[in-house]
């Protein structure tokens, strides 16, 4: 038998794993303590080596009792929060919306270190049920409050088959160095139609980890926009499986840097049922000493005939010192397929800044316009005015921010 | 006789390693409209983005006064606001920019550099409709991103409709009228005549003597190897169109 020497254990890694064993969870204690956290060693964290950049954990979150604002207010949106991993009370759900909650974490087990962690020591889950064509845009507003804290929690979305919906979920909460971990399992019903929208605002101080898990039935219309525009160190996990053939999925997402910030966007999609397509769009922005990082991966299953996926990832440089990293990846096992990905990046384009200039727009304003350009495919995406609006604000926000 | 809008004295512009403009000496009188009219490659269009600001460009010798001042010192914002506007002989695209932001971007950033109020959105809104009549040119278009899928002739009309809006000084216009049709030349340039007045001057590139019986030049210069070899009144255009740019050569090489 081969035994495994043990790592030697950072400060926290250390707290991880005590925080694991304090919640029970003995097994995940004992693997983390036996391999740590991931290394660039590790093929889906090389360019977000954990051990290196995670540098302490706070204490596990304790239940809030103050609120911040939220972080977005969408007009007429449906607003459910959960505060430090805890479901709290909503006002009466509007038609065809049920709301409910469920011990434990939602995510499905993978073997990936914030997986493990949610699974381990989320304590309840947010569980939204959609039927119907519902109206309002179901907002989830998730919140780390008080002082730093490491904040698990959960939400199950289920959209049954036929229904329509739009679902917004932000983090967010106060200026303290929180370590959040946030899963969310979405489940698409046969011919349902979906934008959901994950976007993080948490406060500079704080690292955020997400994993979003699609379950994508036959005939399903899913748009998936990801925005992470908070957190100086960020990882999204992103998981699409196509389950019921002629689903189409959009997939879109933005990872916006600045200063010293580490943001991080891994899609791995899965075709695993002939007939279905994808589209994948995403940009990355980056200036200061920021650095981006997407890494895509489009799984194609040997019986996936007919599949057509498209993957894009564009990035803008608006320093020197600053890093845009991007690994696409297709790995394909049908031989009937369209498949393909492309990336771009580079600076801002001199003849359209010359030509805006040339007009009577400032420099200033010239790349401002530009930006706003680029980053614009990503936040007009989403129909519903008011979400599209309120990325929209996010992306102003950022550009009006004095790097 | 006052300041002339335009003096270009001995100017020399190189591009990389090549000296394009070898020793350029035009002066543009306020309400004049000079046509320049010269061989592929001969150094028109370097003219003119030296004359926007595009900084591809090294002067290594002469100077570009505008309204007497220095206009070699300004950033092309500058030069914009005080007054020079170039129609591009290629007008690039920029997806993802709404035409109608970026000419409100344009005209507002002119009016704040001059110390002038912005436009509402109603007065900008009539300014665009009043400059859309005057080049027959659909509000459609202008819904559409910036130069963005519009055929040749459509981004050169989009030009001029730029220019009436920002109601420039010196409109320097290279090549307007390639890539227009035989109607849309003559809408252009009925649209440019009315914008002929006597404190706005042109400066014409062309290659063909056509566009000149429409604008018509108070004076035109024959460009070659980098600089202005001849200058006569608009029957140099009608020369030029018999002849051919043979003679002018032996001059420039003389
Ligand atoms: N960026 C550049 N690098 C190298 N050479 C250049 C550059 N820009 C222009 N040139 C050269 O300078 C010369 C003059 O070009 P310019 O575009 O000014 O000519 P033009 O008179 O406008 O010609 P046309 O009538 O074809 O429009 C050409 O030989 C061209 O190749
Ligand atoms: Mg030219």
């Amino acid at each position: 038998m081969h035994v495994q020497t043990p790592v030697r254990l950072s400060a926290a890694e250390e707290s991880l794993v005590a925080q694991l064993e304090s919640a029970g969870a003995k097994d995940a204690a004992e693997r983390l303590r036996v391999v740590g956290l991931p290394t660039r060693r590790v093929e889906t964290y090389h360019y977000t080596d954990l051990k290196t950049l995670l540098s302490a954990v706070p204490p596990l979150a304790a239940p809030a009792n103050e609120a911040s604002a939220p972080a977005i207010d969408i007009p007429g949106a449906y607003r459910i929060v959960i505060a430090n991993g805890v479901v709290q009370s909503a006002t009466t759900a509007p038609a065809g919306v049920i709301i409910g909650k469920a011990a434990g974490s939602v995510l499905t087990t993978r073997d990936d270190v914030i997986v493990r962690l949610n699974a381990a020591l989320v304590g309840e889950s947010l569980n939204v049920e959609l039927a119907g064509s519902v109206d309002p845009v179901i907002h989830i507003d998730r919140r780390m409050e008080g002082e730093g804290a490491h904040v698990q929690s959960g939400a199950k979305i289920h959209v049954a088959s036929g229904a329509s919906a739009t679902i917004i979920e932000t983090i967010s909460g106060s200026d303290a160095a929180h370590i959040g971990n946030a899963g969310s399992y979405v489940s698409v019903g046969d011919g349902a139609e979906v934008t959901h929208i994950l976007v993080d605002l948490s406060a500079r101080q704080a690292v955020n980890f997400a994993t979003v898990e699609y379950r994508i039935a036959a005939e399903v219309k899913l748009k998936s926009v990801v925005i992470n525009a908070g957190a100086h160190l960020a990882r999204v996990n992103i998981f699409a499986d196509f389950v019921g053939e002629g689903a189409h999925g959009d997939f879109f997402g933005l990872n916006v840097v600045d200063t010293d910030e580490h943001r991080d966007i891994t899609l791995d999609v899965t075709h695993g049922v002939p007939n279905t397509t994808s589209a994948e769009l995403y940009k990355q922005i980056a200036r200061g000493r920021g650095r981006a990082v997407f890494q895509g991966k489009i799984n194609v299953a040997m019986d996936a005939q007919k599949t057509d996926a498209k993957m894009m990832t564009q990035g803008l440089m608006l320093s020197d010192e600053a890093e845009i990293l991007t690994k696409p990846e297709l790995e394909i096992f049908a031989d009937d397929v369209v498949c393909g990905h492309g990336a771009t990046c580079g600076d801002l384009d001199d003849t359209h800044l010359f030509y805006l200039m040339s007009r009577g727009i400032s420099r200033q304003e010239a790349e401002t316009i530009l930006i706003r350009a680029f980053l614009a495919e990503i936040t007009d995406a989403v129909e519903d005015e008011y979400v599209s609006e309120a990325l929209s604000g996010i992306v102003e926000r950022w550009l009006k921010k004095d790097a | 006789m006052s300041t002339p809008l335009l003096e270009i004295k001995n100017l020399h512009v190189r591009v990389e390693d090549n000296e394009i403009l070898k020793g350029v000496n035009l002066t543009l009188n306020r309400g004049e409209v000079h046509a320049i009219m010269g061989r592929n490659g001969s150094g028109k269009s370097t003219l003119s983005y030296v004359l926007a600001g595009k900084d591809d460009y090294e002067v290594t010798e002469g100077e570009i006064l505008f309204n007497g001042e220095d206009l070699l010192a300004m950033e092309p914002d500058e030069r914009a606001a005080a007054g020079v506007f170039l129609a591009f002989q290629y007008p690039i695209e920029i997806p993802g920019v709404s035409t109608m932001t970026f000419l409100k971007a344009a005209i507002n950033g002119q009016r704040k550099a001059r110390g002038e109020a912005e436009l509402t959105t109603p007065e900008f809104m009539k300014a665009v409709k009043d400059a859309a009549g005057l080049l027959e040119i659909k509000q459609d278009m202008l819904k559409r991103p910036l130069n963005v899928g519009f055929s040749g002739g459509e981004k050169k009309r989009a030009e001029i409709l730029q220019m009436a809006l920002l109601q420039p000084q010196l409109c320097i216009l290279d090549e307007t009228d390639s890539g227009l049709d035989i109607d849309a030349l003559k809408v252009v340039s009925e649209g440019v005549n009315k914008l002929r007045s006597a404190d706005r001057s042109m400066l014409v590139i062309t290659h063909y003597q056509r566009l000149l019986n429409y604008i018509v030049p108070d004076l035109v210069h024959v460009f070659s190897a980098g600089r202005v070899v001849e200058t006569g009144d608009k029957s140099l255009a009608l020369e030029l169109e018999a002849k051919g740019y043979a003679d002018f050569d032996e001059t420039n090489a003389a």
